[in-house]
C-alpha cells in the first residue's frame, strides 16, 4: 500500500486537527516486548516510536494548516508531549540537512521528552502505578476546546471565522494498558465533553486485553476502536484507519465495531447485569435489592423492598453465575412464558 | 472572603433581573455602597440589555442583545468573553459541592401560550415564533442534561388547555410535537387553571422519586379561569408539583404566587437574550434541599431498570413494539424481550425501565460536581509553571490591573485538590463541560 495521504485523494479543503495519546505504561511495554513464546509478534517501545513518528510526520505533511498535539500518560501523571501551535526555536545547529526541518523538530521534541519522563521514574514502585490516561484524555480535550473557541463561540459565534469552527478535531488513543475501573467516572464524563466538543475518539488497542471503557469512546463518539492482530504492521494499521479526517472516513469503510454492549456493572459485585437496581440518589446500580445504598448511605422504604424482591425476574437461585446463564440462553430464543406472565403482572412495577 | 463578595454580588444581580421596575435604583444604591466598582457594575448591566440605559424593552430601538454582548471600548471581544466567565464563576461559586442532592429522573410539563398576546411584536420576530424557537434548542438542551428525564407539552389557548405532546422520554418526540407551526397558531384567551389541571393530571401516577414540574412559558397579561385558581394551587403544592413561570410581558400576582408556593422559579425576560437565559436556568435538575429540611427523606426509592443487548446493524429485520417497524437495529428489552427503537424508554410491553450504562453515566457530573477552583491573586501566590497545566496556554507574566471581580488579575485559577494552575478558559470549560479536574481526575 502506498502511504500517500487519503486526505488528498478525496477533496476536503477544511485542515484537520489530531490528538494523540500515548499510552506510556514502562511494565505493559516491557511484556510487549518479550519474544515469543510470549507474543506472537513482539513489540518494542523504541519501534513503536518509530512507528509512529513517521505517521505523525504524515499527518504533519499530508496539509499544510493540520495541527498535531501528543500527550503522554505516564504512570501516575500526564504530559503534553508536542503541539504544532506551540512554536519552538530550532536550534540551528541541530538542523541536519539531509531532513526536513519540521519533522526533525517534531521527532527530536516529542522523544526528548518522553525520555526525560521515563528517566525520572527511578523507583519501581513508581513505574508500576497505572498510567494517567484520563488526566492526558482531558488535557486533549482542553486543548481542542482552546484551539476550536468553544467557550468563546459561546458569547460570538458570529464573528469568528469558519476555518477556526470547522478543525474536524480527532483523538487517537494508543492504550497498552488495561481499564482502570475507578476511571470510569471520568472517561464518560469526557466521552460526553468529546461529543459537545463534536470530537471523534478513535482507539488503537496495541498490546493488553480489550477496554471496555475505550470501546464505549470510540462507540459513542463515531470512531474505529482497532485491536492489533499483526502488531509487526503497526504503521500499515494507523495509516490506513486513523489518518484520514473523520468527514471522510464514509467513502474509505473503515472500521467500526459494532458488537458493543452496553449492559451495566453492579457496584457491589461487579457483575455484567440485565436487570438490576438503582438508588435514586446517587444512581449506584446493585444486583438485588439492598436496604441501604452503600454509595450514599441512603435507607430504602421496606415496602419498596418488599416489592423488588416480588417482582424480580422468576429464576432467582441467588447463584450468581446461574442467573447470568439463564439470560443469556434466553436472549436468543423465545421467551418462556413464566417470565411472560410475570412481566405483565408488574406491568405498573417500575 | 471574595466567595463572600460574589454571593452578595450575586443575589442582587438576581433580583434585579426578575424586577424590572426599580432597576435603575438598584444602580445607584450599589454604586454608593461600594464606590469604586460601579463602572464595572454598570458594564455588567450591559451585558444582558441594550447598550444605552433602558429598563424596558419597549423604549429599546431594533436591538439585539447579541449585538449589543460584542461591543467593547477597543471593539474588542474580550470585555464580553470576561463578563461571560466572570458569571460563569459567580454561578458557580452559588451552587454548594457535592453537598446537595439532585432529582435525576425529573418529569416536565413545558405549558405554552397560544394566546392572541403572543403575537406581540416586542420580542423578534413575534413572542410566539421567539418561544418555539427557544422551546425547541431548551428541549435538546434539557434531554442532553438529564437524559433519563421525560417531558410532555401542553399548549393554553381559546379559554382551554390543549395536549399538545405526551410525556416521553424521546426528545425527538417532543421535537415533532412543536414542530409544526400552524397547528399551533395562537387564538383566544389564555386560562391557567384548565392547563395546569391538565399538567397536574398527566403527573398524577409518577413515582415518588421522580420530580414533577410545570415550566409556563406566559406572554399574557390575563387568564380566564373556570374556577377558584387558588384551589389548583393548593392541589399542586399537594401532590409536590413544582411549578416555574417566564413570563413575557411583566409579572402577575398570581404567577408569582403559583412559583413561590410551589418552590419554582419566577422570572420577567427583558429581552430576547434574558427570555433565553431563564429560559435555560430549568435545564439543570433541582436541588431536593426543600424536601430534604422538611424532614426524612421522601424521595429516596430504589428503582428496577433493566440493561438491554443492543441488537447489530447487522441482525435480520424484525417488528419493534414502539413503532411496528420493521427494522434491523434495535435493543431487546432483557425482561420480555420485546424490540425497542430508542433508550431510554420504558418498556412498551413490560413496563421496565430500560436504559444504557451511558445513560447514567450522563447524570453522574450531577451528582460529583468539580470543586470550583480558586482564583490566584498575586504573582507571589504564582507557581513558577509558566503554562496552563491542561492546554499548555502561556500565562500573563504581568498581572492586570483592571480586572472583573471574581477573576484573577494573574489568569491563574488553581484546583484545591491538586494545585495545579489553569488558565480561564480551561477554568470554564472544566466546570461547565468536562466535569473533571485533568491534574488530579476528579
Ligand atoms: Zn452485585
Ligand atoms: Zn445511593
Ligand atoms: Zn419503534
Ligand atoms: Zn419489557
Ligand atoms: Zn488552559
Ligand atoms: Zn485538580
Amino acid at each position: 500500500m502506498s502511504s500517500a495521504p487519503p486526505a488528498q485523494a478525496v477533496a476536503t479543503d477544511k485542515p484537520s486537527h489530531l490528538s494523540v495519546i500515548v499510552d506510556l505504561s514502562p511494565s505493559q511495554w516491557h511484556l510487549s516486548s518479550q519474544p515469543p513464546p510470549a507474543n506472537t509478534f513482539p513489540l518494542t517501545l523504541n519501534s513503536f516510536l518509530s512507528q509512529l513518528l513517521a505517521f505523525l510526520n504524515s499527518h504533519i505533511a499530508s496539509k499544510h494548516e493540520n495541527t498535531l498535539a501528543v500527550f503522554g500518560a505516564f504512570p501516575g501523571k500526564s504530559l503534553m508531549l508536542y503541539a504544532s501551535t506551540e512554536s519552538e526555536t530550532i536550534n540551528p545547529s541541530a538542523v541536519d540537512a539531509n531532513s526536513y526541518p519540521p519533522f526533525k523538530m517534531l521527532d527530536s521534541t516529542i522523544i526528548k521528552r518522553i525520555e526525560n519522563e521515563l528517566d525520572q521514574l527511578d523507583t519501581d514502585e513508581e513505574s508500576t502505578l497505572p498510567v494517567a490516561l484520563v488526566g492526558a484524555l482531558t488535557k486533549a480535550l482542553c486543548y481542542i476546546n482552546r484551539i476550536s473557541h468553544f467557550s468563546a463561540a459561546n458569547v460570538s459565534k458570529a464573528k469568528l471565522p469558519d476555518s477556526l469552527t470547522t478543525s474536524d478535531p480527532h483523538i487517537l488513543i494508543l492504550s497498552v494498558s488495561p481499564d482502570l475501573s475507578a476511571e470510569y467516572i471520568p472517561i464518560m464524563n469526557s466521552i460526553f465533553s468529546a461529543q459537545k466538543l463534536k470530537v471523534t475518539i478513535d482507539v488503537c488497542k496495541i498490546y493488553g486485553p480489550e477496554t471496555v471503557f475505550l470501546q464505549q469512546a470510540a462507540h459513542l463518539t463515531g470512531g474505529s476502536y482497532i485491536s492489533l492482530e499483526r502488531r509487526d504492521a503497526l504503521l500499515q494499521y494507523l495509516t490506513m484507519a486513523f489518518l484520514s479526517p473523520p468527514s471522510i472516513r464514509k467513502a474509505l469503510s473503515v472500521p467500526t465495531q459494532d458488537k458493543i454492549d452496553f449492559r451495566a456493572a453492579c457496584f457491589c459485585h461487579k457483575k455484567i447485569i440485565d436487570i438490576g437496581f438503582v438508588c435514586s440518589v446517587c444512581l449506584s446500580i446493585f444486583c438485588q435489592p439492598v436496604p441501604v445504598c452503600s454509595t450514599c448511605r441512603t435507607k430504602f422504604p421496606i415496602k419498596i423492598l418488599q416489592r423488588l424482591n416480588a417482582s424480580r425476574p422468576p429464576p432467582t437461585p441467588g447463584s450468581n453465575g446461574l442467573s447470568r446463564t439463564t439470560s443469556m440462553s434466553g436472549t436468543g430464543g423465545l421467551p418462556h412464558s413464566g417470565s411472560i406472565r410475570t412481566s405483565t403482572s408488574n406491568g405498573t412495577l417500575r | 472572603m471574595s466567595k463572600r463578595k460574589d454571593n452578595d454580588f450575586m443575589d442582587v444581580d438576581y433580583d434585579s433581573d426578575i424586577s424590572m421596575g426599580d432597576d435603575d435604583d438598584f444602580k445607584v444604591s450599589k454604586g454608593k455602597g461600594k464606590g469604586k466598582t460601579v463602572d464595572k457594575k454598570k458594564k455588567e448591566k450591559g451585558k444582558g440589555k441594550p447598550k444605552d440605559v433602558q429598563a424596558y424593552t419597549w423604549e429599546a430601538n431594533f436591538a439585539r442583545s447579541w449585538d449589543t454582548v460584542q461591543e467593547d471600548e477597543g471593539g474588542s471581544l474580550q470585555g464580553a468573553v470576561n463578563e461571560f466567565m466572570a458569571r460563569g464563576r459567580r454561578r458557580r461559586l452559588l451552587t454548594p459541592g457535592s453537598a446537595i442532592r439532585r432529582t435525576i429522573i425529573r418529569h416536565l410539563v413545558l405549558l405554552l401560550d397560544l394566546s392572541l398576546a403572543m403575537l406581540d411584536r416586542d420580542m423578534r420576530p413575534t413572542r410566539f415564533d421567539l418561544t418555539l424557537q427557544y422551546a425547541r434548542e431548551f428541549i435538546v438542551e434539557w434531554f442532553d442534561q438529564n437524559p433519563l428525564g421525560q417531558m410532555g407539552v401542553v399548549g393554553m389557548r381559546a379559554g382551554l388547555g390543549e395536549r399538545i405532546g405526551e410525556m416521553t422520554g424521546n426528545p425527538q418526540d417532543v421535537l415533532k410535537a412543536i414542530s409544526e407551526r400552524h397547528k399551533l397558531e395562537p387564538t383566544g384567551d389564555p386560562s391557567l387553571q384548565n392547563a395546569i389541571e391538565m399538567a397536574r393530571n398527566s403527573m398524577s401516577h409518577l413515582p415518588t422519586h421522580s420530580s414533577r414540574e410545570i415550566l409556563i412559558i406566559f406572554g399574557s397579561l390575563t387568564t380566564c379561569d373556570p374556577g377558584n385558581i387558588h384551589d389548583t394551587l393548593d392541589a399542586c403544592v399537594k401532590s409536590k408539583i413544582r411549578i416555574s413561570v417566564v413570563a413575557l410581558a411583566a409579572e402577575m400576582k398570581i404567577c408569582r404566587e403559583l412559583c413561590d408556593k410551589t418552590g419554582g422559579q419566577f422570572g420577567v425576560a427583558l429581552n430576547e437574550g434574558h427570555f433565553k437565559d431563564l429560559l435555560f436556568e430549568m435545564v439543570p435538575p433541582p436541588a431536593q434541599r426543600n424536601m430534604t429540611s422538611r424532614g426524612g427523606n421522601p424521595a429516596a426509592d430504589l428503582m428496577m431498570m433493566g440493561f438491554p443487548t443492543r441488537l447489530p446493524d447487522t441482525s435480520p429485520q424484525s417488528l419493534c413494539v414502539c413503532h411496528s417497524e420493521l427494522k434491523s437495529e434495535g435493543f431487546l428489552c432483557p425482561r420480555c424481550l420485546a424490540k425497542i427503537c430508542d433508550i431510554p424508554t420504558d418498556c412498551d410491553i413490560c413496563g421496565l425501565m430500560v436504559v444504557s450504562s451511558p445513560h447514567l453515566a450522563r447524570s453522574y457530573h450531577h451528582l460529583f460536581p468539580v470543586s470550583p477552583y480558586d482564583a490566584v491573586q498575586t504573582l507571589q501566590d504564582a507557581s513558577f509553571i509558566p503554562d496552563c497545566h491542561a492546554c499548555g496556554r502561556l500565562f500573563p507574566t504581568t498581572p492586570l490591573t483592571t480586572v472583573t471581580e471574581g477573576l484573577s488579575p494573574t489568569g491563574r485559577y488553581r484546583c484545591t485538590t491538586c494545585k495545579h494552575d489553569f488558565c480561564s478558559e480551561c477554568d470554564v470549560f472544566v466546570h461547565d463541560v468536562l466535569h473533571c479536574c485533568p491534574g488530579c481526575g476528579k
